[in-house]
This record gives C-alpha cells, structure tokens and sequence, in this order.
C-alpha cells in the first residue's frame, strides 16, 4: 500500500497545510492506488504505517526551510537534520524526524519516504492558510500526487 | 522550610499544547505561583455561524486532533437536540463505541507515553526503548489498536467522518465488528501486563491530596461517556445532578489575569473533570473487571489525589474494553443493518455533551428554520481543570517546602500534577525546521 499522511494542526494556520492536502484528495476521490491519511497532531500514529505492506509514503508537513513563504521542496528524511529545539520526544511539540528516529530504535524498517515540506508564512492561531499557502495549493496537490506514485 | 525558590517551566513538556509553572518563594512567603496557560482564541461563533447543520460537525472537529471524536460527538449530539433528531438504539451503541476507542486511545498515550517516564525516571519515553523494550513495544501495539477501533467507526481519518446528524454516514461490516471483539478479547494479555507494569511503579505517584467538587456526565444506565446528564459529586459525597441545557450555570466561566483561557467553577472554588471526576461519581456503573483492577490498587471513590487521574485512566481503559464487547454483542445480536439518516423535526437551541478523554465537553448551538447555524458556544474540559490545578498548586507547594525538597524535586512534583490532569492546551504546532545536509 502506498500513502499521503498529512500531520499538524488545523488551528494554527499553515501548520495545517499537510491535513488540508489529505482531506483535498479525500473528498475529490483522489485516492486511487493509495491511501490518503489524516493523522492530525499524533506524529505517533506515523508508526502504524511503517511496515512490510507499505510500499511509499510521502508526508506532507510544514517545513521551515529557511525559503520565501509557499516555496516547497520534496526530499527524503536522511536528507536532513531536525533544527527544532526540542527537548524531549512529546506527542505534540514533535517533529516527524524525531518519530522515525524513535522507530528505528525500535527496528521498524522504514518504507521509502519522501517528505513534501511547504514553507510556512504564518503559525499563528488562524483557522485558514495564509495567501501564499493558498495561491500554490494546487501544486503542493500535484507534487503529492505525483510522488506517491514513484517507486523509492 | 526552603527559603528561596525559582520555578519557571515554561512550556511544560509532555502534555499537549504550551503551558507555564511559574513559583516565586522570597524568604520562605510564596509571592508568585501560577499555572499560565495561553490559549489559542478558537473563533468557534465564527466558524459555526451560517453553516448548514450537516456541516457543522465536521468543521467543530477540526478544534482538536486528539480528541476530535469526541468534539465530532458531542457536535452532533447538539445538533440532533437543536434540531429534534432522534437516532435509533443502534447508533446510540455505535457511537458510544467510537467513544469508548477515542478514550482508550487517548489514554494508552497518557499513561504509556506521558506519564510513565516520570515513574520511570525517564526524560521521556526514548531512553526507554533499550531498557524496557518490552514495555514500549506493548504499549504500541496497545495504541495502534486504539487507532484501528476508531477508525473502523469513524473513518480512515482522525476526524471521524462517518458520524453525522441522524446517524452514520457508513458503517463497518458485521465481520469487521466482530474482528474488532477478537481483538478486544484477545487484548488481555496486555491489559493485564499493563497492570503488573502500573503496579510495579504505583509507589511513584506522589501521595497529594485536596478534597474538591468532581463533575461528570452521569446516568442511572451506564457508566456514562456517550451521554448523560451533568452531576457534581462534593467532598462529603453529596451528589447533585442538573440537566445538560444548565451547563453554563454549573460552569460559570470567568476570566483570570494570567491566561486567555476561561477559567470554570460551579459550587466550590474550582471543580475537577476527567477520569478521576468519572470515577468519583460513577464508579458504580464501572465494569466488574476495571472495578476489580481498582481493588487490586486499593483505589477507591473518593479519592482526592489528582495524581491518581492517570489511573483512574487505567481502570477506564478496562472498562471500555470490556463494554465495548458487551455492546457489539448487542448491536450484532440485534440484526445489525445499516440505517436511514433520522431527519430534522424542528428547529431551536439545543446543547450535546460527552465525556472526552479529559472530562466533561460541552456544545451548544442555534438553528434557524432553514437548519442554519445561527451561533454557537462550546467548553472544553482542559479550562475546566485550570482552576483547580491553579489551587492544587497553591496548596502543594508549601507541603513541598516543608518537606525540605530540592528545587528539582519541587519542579519535578509539580509537572507531574499538571502532566496527571493531561491538559491539551493545543496551541502547539508540528512543523518541522531543518538543514539540509551537505
């Protein structure tokens, strides 16, 4: 099984962008040849889909990449280190690098997967995108579903 | 006595949202002792005001992502009042099924994952991956259940979107019911390792205590989650009962200097919500297998110890195990079938509470005669517990300094009293910040 997980906040503006990407494809019927998923603020729940049947999963997040608001850049998770402060592993103020590290000290083998991160321009307590996340929506939409279908 | 002391935790870790301890002692007097909690302003009016009442619901969930069954619920739940919709027995059983795997789940991470380091003498529960393997692991299994019971009612999202006014949008197969009762069965294993686990650290939890008013759904049918009417139980166990369109006389919300949270109180100066409120009320009703587990740990109504929440999370965590087997028997034993949506009859005010996983939630909402959203209100169970966490620590802290503990140990005792109450603050944000590696 292939998957898109969006994970954050809906009340908190752009930190919401990966939920509103998943629930896009659900309610269009999008989802075909793979699993649109929702896991909200429990990067936890990223564990239940690591496993043997998951061929790909691309998680679509807000990513503060140091780029102008609404750029985005697909990339893998070796790819990158966590600049967050965070102290301990919490279920909320977590990041999802920080949940794959935890899996692979509990031998999870991790599927290929690809994180699509957006460029946040505003995490204040809004429940709607800021402009630029809501101009570039659509690509955001294509990458997802485009990279979903890669193999690796 | 300790003569000077400064606590500042700011963001309190392993809860879910932001939250400060702040503790001034100058020359043995406490000068400053808050509990600060910046709440992210909801818009809920906003949101809800003209939106037709089979949309409402899914919007309302979106509050919160951990307990979004629960807002989903008590949504719906108002709306059907509002609205003069009346749903079957069926979907009153499935939906407090979808209750019970909504606080199961949530309360499997409580204990497991936010509370168990503290008992562990753990920063969190990563070191523990090499030490107790065996521990995280069950736990995990433990939750993944959670997740799947959830969505098997709700939908294959954390927003349940199956569970709408009159009814179920979908339903499981009877098959994928009684899957979910095998697996419930055959989950005994890991409650009762779950039990020798909390048995073997109980000596942990601080032996704090303060009498105070516990409120709760409650029902002479069942131990209540899905519905109910509200009851205070008091210190000297006099319980009184009010019907859930009185909610805002019993919660009487008011504003405190030191948070943009409203804060709640009802007959004494703060009142608890969340599961030790439920046991305290309602440990009547309670499963005969989650009241032998509360013997077992000789934990008995009332008790007054809030750091005894978590485990009162434990017993209900038996309880919604086992009645959940108790109510797919009887949904399958009464010719399980889909059903038609039951439709509006008038239209209103009308108001729908549950029992999430941290106590006693409140919906209220206006339709017009076109069943739109005129406005609405809603009380979540975290402000509801910010009062009385505030008095807790007023009254915990000179203890501690009597007992001559270290600034650390002082520090580590009050998390661990926020922690118990397991606020969701949620104005937290999951983003990620990185560096590309070169």
């Amino acid at each position: 099984m292939r998957y898109i997980i969006g994970i954050g906040n809906y009340s908190m503006a752009d930190d919401g962008i990966g939920l509103r990407i998943v629930e896009h494809i659900a309610e269009n019927g999008l989802d075909r040849g793979f699993k649109a998923i929702d896991i909200a603020d429990e990067g936890m729940r990223l564990l239940f889909y690591l496993n043997e049947e998951t061929e790909k999963i691309v998680l679509v997040d807000a990513v503060d990449l140091g780029l102008p608001p609404g750029e985005f850049r697909l990339f893998k998770p070796e790819d990158v280190a966590s600049t967050k402060e965070l102290g301990k592993l919490t279920t909320h103020e977590s990041d999802i690098l920080e949940i794959l590290r935890f899996a692979k000290s509990l031998g999870y083998r991790l599927p290929p997967i690809t994180i699509l991160g957006i460029q946040p321009e505003d995490l204040s307590p809004r429940m709607e995108l800021s402009p630029a996340l809501r101009e570039r929506f659509d690509a955001y939409l294509r990458a997802a579903l485009e990279e979903v279908g890669k193999d690796g | 006595m300790t003569q000077n002391l400064s606590i500042n935790v700011h963001h309190l870790t392993r809860v879910e949202g932001h939250g400060n301890i702040v503790v001034d002692v100058k020359n043995g007097k406490i000068e400053k002792m808050q509990w600060q909690v910046p709440e992210a302003p909801r818009f809920f009016e906003a949101m809800v005001r003209g939106r037709h009442y089979t949309e409402v619901a899914r919007i309302t969930s979106r509050i919160c992502g951990i307990c979004s069954i629960g807002h989903t619920l008590a949504s719906v739940k108002a709306t059907e009042n509002a609205l003069g919709i009346r749903i079957s027995p069926q979907t009153f059983k499935l939906r407090t099924l979808i209750k019970h795997a909504e606080n199961y789940d949530s309360h499997v991470l409580h204990i497991y994952f936010l509370v168990a380091p503290d008992l562990f003498n753990a920063p969190s529960v990563f070191p523990l991956v090499p030490t107790h393997t065996e521990v995280v692991v069950r736990a995990l299994r433990m939750k993944r259940l959670g997740h799947e019971w959830g969505s098997l009612l709700g939908g294959r999202t954390t927003h349940p979107n199956r569970v709408i006014p009159g009814g179920f949008a979908e339903y499981p197969t009877e098959g994928e019911l009684k899957n979910l009762r095998e697996r419930l069965v055959n989950l005994q294993p890991d409650l009762d390792a779950t039990v020798q686990t909390v048995l073997s650290v109980a000596d942990k939890l601080p032996s704090f205590e303060r009498p105070t008013e516990y409120m709760a759904l409650s029902s002479d049918k069942e131990y209540s989650l899905y519905d109910g009417v509200i009851q205070t139980v008091m210190p000297d166990g006099k319980k009184q009962r009010w019907p859930v369109s009185d909610y805002k006389s019993c919660t009487n919300e008011y504003v405190v200097p030191q948070s943009t949270a409203k804060y709640t109180k009802n007959k004494m100066g703060s009142y608890m919500a969340g599961a030790l409120a439920r046991f305290n009320n309602n440990y009547d009703q309670l499963h005969p297998e989650a009241k032998k587990l509360a013997e077992a740990l000789k934990f008995k109504p009332l008790c007054f110890n809030p750091y005894m929440n978590s485990v009162a999370q434990l017993v209900e965590v038996v309880h919604s195990v086992k009645d959940s087997v108790r109510l797919i028997d009887e949904v399958l034993g009464a010719g399980y079938k889909p059903e038609e949506l039951a439709q509006p009859t008038k239209y209103g005010q009308g108001q729908g509470s549950v029992e999430v996983p941290r106590g006693i939630l409140f919906h209220d909402y206006g339709y017009d005669k076109d069943f739109m959203c005129t406005g609405g209100n809603c009380i979540i169970p975290t402000n509801q517990n910010h009062a009385n966490i505030q008095l807790d620590l007023e009254a915990l802290v000179p203890k501690l300094l009597d007992a001559k503990r270290d600034e650390k140990a002082i520090e580590l005792g009050l998390e661990m009293l926020v922690r118990a109450y397991d606020p969701c603050i949620s104005c937290s944000t999951h983003y990620l910040k990185v560096e590309f590696k070169r």
